[in-house]
């Protein structure tokens, strides 16, 4: 602990040291941890798109969800290297997300067993049932987990989605990915809610039974999506066909982003932080001159001397880095708190993230401490002694 | 026996690229193993370049002359590199400066532990070490204190036994009393002496004060970076005045 006792002796220059640095690691930590999210979400996505097509009009990326008719599920059906086509809703909870990350608040509508078990996407129940086919025509709901927590959900409750109340008989465990943030409700019960979202002059003139969102492609086994993709435009044009490949372009791109953005943050966290540590140790290695002289003097080698110098260094790294992240996980804990609420949990703190924010800042901070150690090594003792 | 002996020993430091100084112009000089030594002199004569040679502070030019030599106890250390000079000066040598120079954050136990520590000898055995070198320069209770805690005089005594701990064959000192006043440079040098007397240390003390040549069996006298008078060994039993016996345990 003679290392933590030199560090005490300029308290306050440590002191604003490891701040300085212990702020970049915060950064770290945070922006970190929406990267996790971010990534999450999207191999989240890219995982349940990977070997299904789904049909819609326009793009639902966009939010612009648009009808279409049920009557396009028999015409896909028919296509060559179709398994099954399952209809679905998918439309926003409120009318407006506001500002939000990731993924707003959705109510799914499904067709429970449409699939016939070829959806390979799996969601574990934590309380309750998932949806099954007998609740086709009934008020019933179950809750992703971001979103139960947001209406408090309990099993046998009640949630009002959009002016109904649904009777809540299950909730899901985390995904990480989209799912947290859905009600999936019967696809009877979001025809209903659906078709009311709709202008009056286009809802007079649509049966909700009649009404879809999207349609969810399961392909043959053998046959490729993106073949099948080709065939589904050539026999029902005028739709959008989104693969796993296409998804996975679209939001690639927003995780390389991200991941730039914490690189940048991380380069100017090595840079200012490496440097004021690299100020903090030649300070105190000019100020311990006299001291680096005795100790050459009494037999401490130069690789001793420089051994002292580092390991005091990655010290002032260690610390900063502890507590850049005790400061960065209270806040992604306290953020995602507070946005849980409003359906933006931004945050994933991961083990790998803590592990390499603490390492980053501890070789930071060894690797700051070489310049003035080799400087303090190649002092001459005697010199050293002399020196006032 | 010869402990230290050194002929040819040069040094001439560089202050500027047209500014050099000779420091030393060629020494020849032997030390006995047993012997308390002061090499006096006036500033500037070279007295402290040839004791940082002696202790392989500083290694003698190898140019411009005959080979430098220099034995520590036969084998001969003169062009030995740094770092196996480090390893001599750690485990066979131990320094007293003038300034004490203590580490101010360690106490004087952790001051005394240091050189174990170089030397490559830590945990109990140590601690026990630095433990009975306190006590022999009567400081036993005072190991937990810090440098800044204690007086001149007492931060000497820990410097020396730091200097001490690891039983080197020879102890080099600088100007070890220039601090102090009379009655605390009479104790220091009173430990000096007994431990010379007592445990056979050989000891080379670099001085100004005249009281402290009188007190060394012998004195060395430099000027101009020559050794101008090697001195007579005085017999063993000249009573040494004015060093009072208590003060070793004061």
């Amino acid at each position: 602990m003679r290392l933590l006792r030199d560090l005490g002796r300029r308290k306050l220059r440590s002191g604003l040291t490891i701040t300085g640095i212990a702020i970049g690691i915060m950064a770290l930590v945070v922006f970190g941890s929406m990267a996790n999210k971010m990534n999450t979400l999207i191999s989240g996505g890219s995982t349940y798109y990977k070997d299904k097509l789904v049909v819609t009009i326009g793009s639902q990326m966009s939010g612009n969800i648009q009808p279409l008719s049920i009557a396009t599920v028999a015409e896909i059906n028919k296509v060559d290297g179709v398994a099954i086509a399952v209809p679905g809703i998918e439309m926003l909870i409120g009318d407006s997300t506001g500002m939000s990350m990731g993924v707003p608040p959705m109510i799914a509508g499904i067709l429970p067993g449409a699939d016939r078990g070829l959806e390979t996407f799996k969601m574990d129940v934590a309380q309750g049932r998932y949806l099954e086919i007998s609740d086709a025509g009934s008020p019933v709901v179950v809750m992703g987990s971001d979103i139960a927590a947001k209406y408090h959900a309990t099993i046998g409750g009640t949630v009002n989605l959009r002016g109904v109340d649904f009777k809540v008989v299950g909730i899901l465990q985390p995904t990480l990915t989209a799912p947290d943030q859905e009600a999936i409700v019967p696809i009877t019960e979001a025809q209903k809610l659906f078709v009311e979202t709709l202008p009056p002059l286009v809802r007079s003139k649509l049966e909700p039974s009649e009404v879809a969102t999207s349609i969810t492609v399961y392909p043959k086994a053998g046959v490729s999506p993106e073949t099948l993709k080709q065939r589904i435009d050539a026999a029902v044009p005028g739709y959008t066909v989104m693969t796993g490949k296409d998804f996975d372009a679209e939001l690639g791109a927003i995780g390389s982003v991200f991941s730039a953005v914490l690189f940048g943050i991380a380069l100017l966290s090595l840079a200012v932080g490496g440097l004021s540590t690299v100020n903090t140790m030649a300070m105190s290695v000019a100020e311990r001159t006299r001291e680096i002289g005795i100790k050459r003097a009494i037999g401490a080698s130069r690789w001793r001397i420089r051994r002292e110098i580092v390991a005091e260094s990655a010290a002032i790294g260690l610390i900063s880095g502890l507590l850049g992240l005790a400061i960065g996980a209270a806040l992604t804990y306290l953020f995602n708190d507070m946005g849980r609420s409003s359906g933006n949990v931004l945050f994933l703190l991961t083990p790998q993230t803590a592990f390499t924010a603490i390492g980053f800042s501890t070789g930071l901070g060894a690797l700051a401490g070489f310049v003035p150690a080799f400087g303090a090594s190649r002092l001459d003792p005697v010199t050293a002694l002399r020196y006032e | 026996m010869a402990i230290l002996e050194g002929r040819n020993l040069r040094k001439t430091y560089r202050l500027s690229r047209r500014n050099t100084v000779e420091a030393l112009k060629g020494v020849e000089i032997s030390i006995e193993s047993g012997e308390m030594v002061a090499i006096m002199g006036p500033s500037g004569s070279g007295k402290s370049t040839l004791m940082h040679i002696l202790g392989l502070l500083h290694a003698p030019d190898p140019n411009h002359g005959p080979a430098p030599e220099l034995y520590l106890a036969g084998e001969n250390v003169a062009t030995l590199s740094d770092n196996a000079r480090t390893k001599i000066r750690a485990r066979r040598m131990g320094f007293v400066f003038q300034d004490f120079n203590l580490v101010p954050t360690l106490t004087a136990l952790e001051n005394v532990l240091l050189a174990c520590d170089y030397a490559g000898i830590r945990g109990k055995q140590a601690k026990q070490a630095g433990l009975d070198a306190l006590a022999l320069v009567g400081l036993a209770d005072r190991a937990d204190h810090k440098p800044a805690e204690l007086s001149g005089g007492e931060q000497q005594r820990v410097a020396i036994a730091r200097a001490l701990v690891n039983k080197p064959e020879i102890i080099l000192a600088d100007e070890p009393t220039g601090n102090l006043d009379s009655d605390r440079s009479a104790e220091v040098l009173a430990l000096f002496r007994e431990f010379n007397r007592e445990h056979g240390q050989t000891i080379v003390l670099v001085t100004h004060d005249s009281e402290v040549g009188e007190a060394c069996d012998r004195v060395i006298r430099m000027r101009d970076g020559r050794i101008r008078d090697y001195g007579q060994r005085a017999a063993a039993a000249t009573p040494v005045m004015a060093i009072p016996a208590v003060a070793a345990t004061a």
